[in-house]
């Protein structure tokens, strides 16, 4: 074990008093992005691709609420990892269960049975 | 030297009243005290459950005298009927898993000894540790409730598998105003915890004392801090599974009722549900919730092995990585427990890998302690047997989780008792021997009183003998085909297993009897024990520096310790002995482990 | 000076200082920890709403019109602007100002509760209710009720707290930092809805 500290003296950075054009420019962003998802509900495409764009739009959203709106880019850079891997791993881990959402009404797939499939 | 770290939340005075004093109290002592408390009256209950419901399965026709007491439904004759008993298996099960395993070692024991492990003088917020306290307390008299109210608790199982859980009264007496309480009970548990979890991973990271950096917190500290953040966001995941089954049963929609279910033959209502979104839902808090039980147990294993070890464990760092990557795993293997729930089968190669894996971290803990303890002049008192018990039940019942990770194997042995011997083992019991442990080496400073020794040793002794019988035979009947969660065994086949059986509920009611060695012990020596000194184990660690014992409201009076020690100085030449206390300024070689 | 510094003079070798890692306050930690929480509560219930909208083959899709959605969306969106720059007066010692954006805020979470609630009460005029719609998939109301029903029980509840501190700000109970742990809530909720508007609203609108 060592006995250097394990915390560095931190000098708080100048937080929460950015300027407000770039509080601003964030709000814009975001505002257009959410604009953004609005065009993409009325576009012509399969709903799976509208969710994926719409998904990758959120997150971007979300990004940059986190970082700007809540200073995490402001914190330091082992807080912005803690929170952003663990609440991303646990998110991430909760998506085991999808493949299952297919198989429950009336038991489909497996209730229709397959073109050509022979029943034993 | 800028000190913000211990002076950041406003503290607390001493308390005033009787009320502040002893019940709605701020100090996490009493918090922990009650939690402690709280953990041994449902022990108590739990256990008196497992006896009725061992006494049915070994003698199927025995009229248990009173037993119509416990439910609404009655029980005609004084028989159990089989839906009684899937009733007293659900209760004991909810009561084991949530208001012991979860509360006694982790609740109980973190909330009295994490901050003074640490050397602070509370948690940063004592108001949320209070109500921790009382809600996880009104989710326990909600699930007892259930007992009188309306048609007897739910009979559901603990995981309350869906659809059955959330259908209401058609699927059986319980399942309507049962499950409800049930599901309110585990609300209420989810925000307690949540509460508690976020004042133990506030206090660990800001409350440390001078001195005391990240890996000089003992062991128990840092099983406490991981078992938090896994506590936080399966008890998120929980609670809300629980208000849409609360939903289900009381708004009429059916997130986990499938359409077109028949039971006891109507046509149900409820259409486009999913059954194993609530097992995904359940069990994705349901494996962490495992660990939260196993993990505080080793980190109170450790510190209480170390402390008679007399020397620290082969790697202090290795141990702490190994409980973090069972945390980090157990997320990723909870579909082990749904094998045969009809999940995706390529969804059952992708947990039982990690399921595999998750057992490396496990086998570096205890070959630690193993290497550890390996020439180590190991002082015998009943906490460190206790620790010893708590070993070989991990890895006792850890060896049949490596058949079970295996879905080709888990398919054939999950509806058996192989499965109940299983986590009996190496979750219930280890964690209980975990609990011992800790109330044993403990109890001098909670109550400023020894615990008799020879009483101690004599309950290990049984309790530990006890266990193997009760638990290795189920193993046997398990993989010789005996179904569990049956409440008799009339086919031909099963009529075998009934002498083993029997042989069985001897077992458990001679365990369960020992344990009332353990309740004498407790409240004599609370009351008439041999008075205890300040550090009578001779431990480094800070909760044994404390100025009187047990500790005034503030932990440590006017000043607060400043460490300069890892925290097992072990074997080395101090003043006081072969050890130097955590905050003793003394110089001396530091005694590094040789990772 | 302490009692290190006292009892031996210099700093004794293998003193370290107990600071939190990541040099961040008690509170702030708390509310952190509550958030990541809260988006494992949130994100368990879309899961869930995805999953059964996934495995529902008549699953309704009955909004006509974004208008409402919109306009809520902005409000929110721009209530979290006036926090910001509630906050930022805090930080820079400006109270009244401070106070006036955090009630700003506050009004705008109430404005965005009333139009969720008209639009509720919109849908339940057309019948639908937990049980019951007249679209398709009735789950569509029971998860779409209550994935809205616990924003919005956020939405109510961040009101309050906004009230509560701005006040107590106000009369020097709270400082800034209160100030701020409220913020990063409040935050929370419009990060919430930046998930909950395309998987709920956009993905539902009648084609």
């Amino acid at each position: 074990m060592v006995d250097a500290p394990d915390v560095q003296k931190h000098e708080p950075p100048s937080r929460y008093t950015d300027p407000i054009t770039r509080y601003l420019l964030i709000y814009f962003c975001i505002l257009a992005l959410a604009a953004l998802q609005f065009v993409i509900a009325y576009s012509h495409v399969d709903t799976s691709a509208k969710f994926e764009r719409m998904l990758l739009i959120a997150i971007a959203e979300a990004g940059l609420a986190l970082l700007f709106f809540m200073h995490l880019w402001a914190e330091k850079r082992g807080f912005l990892l803690f929170v952003v891997v663990f609440t991303g791993f646990v998110l991430v881990a909760m998506q085991y269960g999808w493949t299952d959402s297919y198989r429950m009404e009336l038991g489909a797939p497996y209730t229709q049975p397959k073109v050509g499939v022979v029943p034993q | 030297m800028h000190d913000t770290s211990s002076h950041a939340v406003a503290h607390h005075g001493p308390p005033a009243s009787f009320i502040r004093k002893h019940i709605f109290s701020l100090d996490h002592k009493v918090i922990g005290k009650q939690y402690f408390g709280l953990a041994f009256v449902a022990v108590l209950v739990g256990i008196f459950l497992s006896w009725l419901m061992r006494l049915h399965l070994g003698w199927t026709n025995l009229a248990i005298p009173g037993l119509h007491l416990l439910s609404s439904n009655g029980a005609p004759g004084n028989l159990m009927t089989p839906e009684y008993y899937l009733q007293l298996m659900t209760m004991h099960a909810t009561i084991m898993v949530f208001f012991v395993l979860t509360t006694a070692p982790f609740a109980a024991f973190g909330n009295y000894f994490l901050p003074i492990q640490v050397g602070a003088e509370d948690m940063p917020f004592p108001r949320f540790n209070m109500m921790s306290f009382w809600i996880t307390f009104l989710g326990f008299i909600a699930l007892m409730s259930s007992f009188f109210v309306g048609d007897g608790p739910t009979l559901g199982g603990w995981t309350q598998y869906a659809p059955l859980s959330a259908i209401g009264q058609a699927a059986g007496p319980g399942e309507g105003t049962g499950v409800v309480l049930w599901a309110i009970s585990i609300t209420l548990f989810c925000i307690g915890q949540l509460l508690g979890s976020l004042n133990f991973i506030t206090t660990t990271l800001d409350m440390r004392t001078r001195g005391m950096s990240l890996m000089r917190m003992p062991l128990s500290v840092w099983a406490w801090f991981i078992t938090s953040v896994m506590g936080l966001t399966a008890f998120a995941v929980l609670m809300p599974a629980c208000i849409l089954l609360i939903l289900d049963h009381v708004a009429g929609t059916s997130f986990f009722v499938p359409s077109n279910l028949v039971i006891n033959d109507q046509l149900l209502p409820h259409s486009g549900g999913s059954t194993l979104l609530w097992q995904h839902l359940f069990w994705f808090f349901g494996h962490p919730e495992v660990y939260i039980a196993i993990v505080p147990g080793m980190g109170i294993v450790s510190h209480v092995l170390i402390t008679s070890m007399r020397r620290p464990l082969l790697s202090h760092r290795v141990m702490i990585y190994s409980m973090g990557a069972l945390a980090v795993l157990s997320y990723m293997v909870y579909g082990h427990h749904m094998f045969v729930s009809g999940m995706n089968p390529v969804s059952s190669i992708a947990f039982s890998f990690p399921t595999l894996i998750i057992t490396i971290p496990a086998t570096i803990i205890v070959l630690l302690w193993l290497g550890s303890l390996y020439g180590s002049r190991l002082r015998i008192n009943t906490a460190s047997l206790f620790a010893l018990g708590f070993i070989s039940m991990f890895i006792s019942g850890g060896v049949s989780g490596f058949f079970l990770a295996q879905p080709s194997i888990d398919i054939l042995l999950h509806g058996t008792y192989f499965v109940v011997g299983h986590f009996h083992m190496v979750m219930g019991v280890a964690a209980m021997f975990g609990i011992f442990a800790g109330t044993f080496f403990w109890f001098p400073k909670m109550f400023g009183r020894m615990m008799n020794e020879t009483l101690g040793r004599i309950h290990f002794w049984l309790t530990f003998v006890g266990t193997y019988t009760i638990f290795m035979p189920f193993h046997y009947i398990g993989l010789a085909g005996n179904i569990r969660r049956y409440q008799a065994f009339t086919p031909d086949y099963m009529q075998q297993f009934i002498p083993v059986h029997k042989f069985i509920t001897v077992a458990a009611l001679l365990t369960g009897a020992a344990q009332l060695i353990f309740v004498y012990n407790l409240i004599h020596s609370r009351f008439w024990g041999k008075p205890a000194p300040d550090n009578p184990w001779e431990a480094t660690s800070l909760e044994w520096s404390t100025p009187s014992t047990p500790p005034p409201w503030n932990n440590f009076g006017d000043k607060m310790p400043v460490v300069y020690h890892d925290p097992y100085q072990y074997g080395v030449e101090g003043s006081t002995g072969d050890y130097v206390m955590q905050n003793s300024p003394e110089r001396i070689e530091t005694v590094r482990d040789e990772a | 000076m302490s009692q290190a510094d006292l009892t031996m003079g210099t700093h004794p070798p293998g003193l370290t200082t107990g600071l939190p890692p990541f040099s961040v306050s008690a509170k702030k930690m708390a509310i952190w920890l509550f958030i990541i929480a809260d988006a494992a509560t949130f994100a368990a219930c879309l899961v869930a709403y995805g999953f059964l909208r996934n495995g529902s083959p008549n699953w309704p899709r009955p909004f006509h019109s974004v208008m409402n959605v919109s306009l809520m969306t902005f409000i929110l969106l721009t209530s979290s602007l006036t926090m910001l720059l509630g906050i930022r007066a805090a930080k820079i010692g400006d109270k009244a100002g401070a106070f006036r954006w955090t009630m700003i805020t506050a009004v705008a979470g109430i404005l965005f509760a009333l139009l969720h609630i008209r639009e509720w009460m919109a849908l339940i005029g057309e019948g639908m209710t937990m049980f019951h719609n007249p679209w398709g998939a009735p789950l569509f109301g029971a998860s779409f009720f209550s994935i809205t029903g616990l924003h919005l029980l956020h939405v109510t509840g961040g009101v309050i707290a906004l009230v509560v501190v701005g006040f107590r700000y106000m009369r020097g109970r709270y400082n800034a930092d209160d100030l701020e742990v409220t913020g990063l809530y409040w935050h929370f909720v419009d990060l919430v809805w930046m998930f909950v508007v395309p998987f709920v609203y956009l993905l539902n609108l009648a084609q």
